[in-house]
């Protein structure tokens, strides 16, 4: 028994003029429940894992403002109901599988019983930007309780700060200048993002050392994980990745190129992939992969096979000190 | 384990209690706070409005100054001098730190008026020396500190971890100086922005041991009809944001709406709301929250015995302010073993949470400061 993903959605914004990082995680939330026949109002946690926004959004929760969007649980609470709490948890391309990992712990104690992940991103022209622009991207993912497969049994999440300065990103205040500036219009709070050249390299380096750490506390080795879903999809960073660690081509979620500079959603839509072909399904140990700022590095797995009679999902958090 | 998904019976709120068959009990450690030595009165403020009002905004909500941080002070800054106090008010050392989660609605750091990447959490981990925890951010508008809570009860309940840090650090005066640039009158949308004061507060949770008091009780909910009551977002006056409310609207809403869901809490711990020595509202305006306790009073046929209201020195401090509360009881040594203390947040979203905790040895840590 464990934490099992029902569904998994990725959708771009279809070249729409001005992309909305909300209505993307709308439209993904929708996409993710009809996938499975589930209402919104059966959602019990809605976590948003995406970053960036048109409008930087400061409050509330963006996930509040998709909880209303796409109706789950509005109205009076009468006692004895049913609802839905909605929060976002941020940590760059690692956020979703935070948010999984979250989950899955309520699941585990029975304090949720369906739990829906958004991230969405888009791109609001940032005055230095990275060297992959970002997409305008969302992706949902469904997780609840399975009595019949182990599910995602461990986590593991490593830091390395003394990278941390790789890629920084944030708003900046830049004064309007001239003459005649109007005090409503005083200048504006620009997105910046700093990317330094050999950031993805590091980050296959990172990811690289946290995997064998993980793999090696569980006693496995790479080739006992039957499928790769990794984040970023970068060839920069995961065709070095996958030489790195040995792992061959037909056991990586490749997304297609619509889904190329996905963010947050990139751990999404590889996961979509793998839900549609069947190979979730069929793979008894999916490792989920993610690096981002930080560096950070999480890492997930998930496993097919129901665990002996009696043993329960260790689903316990590891992190080991980088600087240690 | 799985019985408990098919016998659990329906809440409003996602709700963690002792109920939910937790291997172990979790408690407050420790509380800690960084309240920036700068002061603002509401009069000196209200005389930086760029337009002329009348807004009697002391006599309104209570808030006669709040603080506000000096040259290179930021959320930040904050949320670390937060840390460091909780931590010298724990027995725990960084090291034992497992999990830290950043909570703040603001999160400027060196020249960023709002840092996204890497997390704020990064940061403040390496600067408190808990290289080893897990961390990441959560931004839950008011509500952020609880829902860290709830998050962190939830780990130690089912013995993953045994001790993690919740922290915030808000700098967040900046929305009252640009609305001060704008406000006209007193129905002006950008009014509660005026309440805000800065403050960085941080809890460490633990397990607790064997027998041992803790939280009772932990219930979260969004009233997602009502998302779009109270929003922020980057303004163009001045660095750092603005906040468009309509205080009236959620107020009514939320007092409407949160009394079926203090029903939900308070019968899930088994107790009634006389049962509770300190209620610990979020600290929006004094005169909101008289009129709310006295409404739930009403109809509950119940009220806590002591409702705190710390609004007159501190402000809305965003995030911080139920910790800046418990805080400030607990250093005057207001609180004794036994007290059953509930935290009530209501922010943006229309996030609710309620959380019951029976205060227990934590209090003896406190007020030999001074």
């Amino acid at each position: 028994m464990g934490a099992h993903i029902d569904a998994a959605a990725a959708l771009t914004s279809h070249g729409r003029r001005r992309p909305n990082a909300r209505r993307l995680a709308d439209a993904a939330a929708r996409a993710c429940l009809a996938r499975v026949g589930r209402e919104a109002g059966d959602i019990d946690m809605l976590i948003n894992a995406g970053v960036y926004r048109e409008d930087h959004l400061g409050e509330p929760a963006l996930a509040a403002l998709v909880q209303e969007d796409i109706g789950a649980n509005l109205g009076q609470p009468p006692v004895g109901g049913h609802g839905t709490f909605s929060f976002d948890l941020a940590n760059g391309t690692c956020g979703v599988i935070g948010a999984l990992k979250v989950q899955a712990g309520l699941l585990r104690s029975g304090v949720i019983k369906l739990g829906l992940t958004v991230a969405s991103d888009v791109d609001p022209g940032p005055s230095e930007s990275r060297s992959t622009p970002i997409q305008p991207i969302g992706g949902a993912v469904l997780l609840s309780w399975d009595d019949s497969i182990a599910g995602f049994t461990d986590f593991y999440s490593e830091t390395f700060p003394e990278y941390a300065g790789m890629l920084v990103s944030g708003l900046m205040w830049r004064p309007r200048r001239g003459l005649r500036v109007s005090p409503g219009a005083a200048g504006e709070s620009r997105l910046v993002i700093r990317e330094q050249p050999g950031y993805l390299a590091r980050c296959v380096d990172c990811a690289e050392e946290a995997t064998r750490r993980f793999l090696a506390r569980l006693g496995m080795d790479i080739a006992d994980i039957d499928l790769l879903v990794p984040a970023p999809a970068a060839p920069e960073f995961l065709d070095a990745l996958r030489v790195r660690l040995g792992v061959p081509g037909d056991r990586v979620s490749f997304t297609g190129e619509d889904m190329a500079g996905a963010y947050t959603a990139a751990t999404i839509a590889a996961l979509e992939v793998a839900t549609k072909s069947g190979r979730l399904a069929e793979a008894r140990n999916t490792l989920l992969l993610a690096v981002g700022a930080g560096i950070t590095v999480a890492l997930a797995l998930y496993r097919q096979a129901p665990l002996p009679a009696g043993q329960l999902p260790d689903l316990a958090l590891r992190q080991e000190g980088a600087l240690e | 384990m799985a019985d408990n998904h098919a016998s659990r019976a329906e809440h409003w709120t996602v709700l963690e209690s002792p109920d939910s068959d937790a291997a172990w009990g979790c408690r407050v450690d420790s509380v800690g706070v960084k309240v920036p030595a700068g002061t603002l009165t509401t009069r000196e403020l209200l005389g930086r409005t760029k337009h002329h009002t009348r807004i009697q905004l002391e006599r309104l909500t209570g808030i006669h100054e709040r603080h506000v941080v000096g040259p290179g002070e930021n959320s930040f800054t904050l949320a670390t001098g937060a840390a460091r106090d909780c931590l010298a008010h724990s027995e725990h050392r960084a090291a034992d730190i497992e999990v830290l989660i950043s909570c703040s609605i603001t999160r400027s750091r060196g020249g960023m008026s709002q840092s996204f990447e890497p997390p704020l959490s990064l940061y403040v981990k390496q600067a408190i020396g808990a290289t080893q925890a897990v961390n990441f951010d959560l931004s839950n508008a008011c509500a952020g500190m609880l829902t860290g809570v709830f998050l962190l009860q939830d780990l130690i309940a089912r013995g993953e971890i045994k001790c993690g840090m919740v922290v915030s650090g808000e700098y967040i005066s900046q929305l009252g100086s640009n609305a001060a640039k704008q406000i006209r009158s007193l129905f002006s949308k950008q009014l509660a922005s005026l309440t805000l004061g800065d403050a960085g507060a941080a809890v460490i949770l633990e397990r607790a041991p064997e027998g041992a008091a803790g939280i009772d009780v932990i219930g979260f909910t969004t009233l997602a009809e009502h998302s779009r009551l109270c929003l922020a977002f980057p303004s163009t006056v001045g660095p750092g944001a603005q906040m468009y409310t309509k205080s009236r609207t959620m107020q009514k809403v939320a007092i409407e709406d949160i009394v079926p869901l203090l029903a939900e809490v308070l019968g899930q711990a088994g107790i009634d709301l006389d049962d509770i020595e300190y209620l610990i509202p979020h600290q929006t305006s004094a005169r909101a929250i008289r009129k709310g306790t006295a409404e739930f009073a009403r109809r509950l046929g119940a009220k806590p015995k002591h409702v705190v209201v710390n609004i007159e020195e501190n402000g809305n401090t965003a995030s911080t302010t139920l910790f800046v509360a418990l805080h400030k009881y607990l250093e005057e040594g207001r609180m004794h073993k036994g007290d059953r203390v509930m935290l009530l947040s209501i922010a943006s979203g229309i996030e609710i949470g309620i959380a019951i905790l029976t205060v227990d040895s934590q209090v003896d840590r406190y007020g030999r400061t001074h």
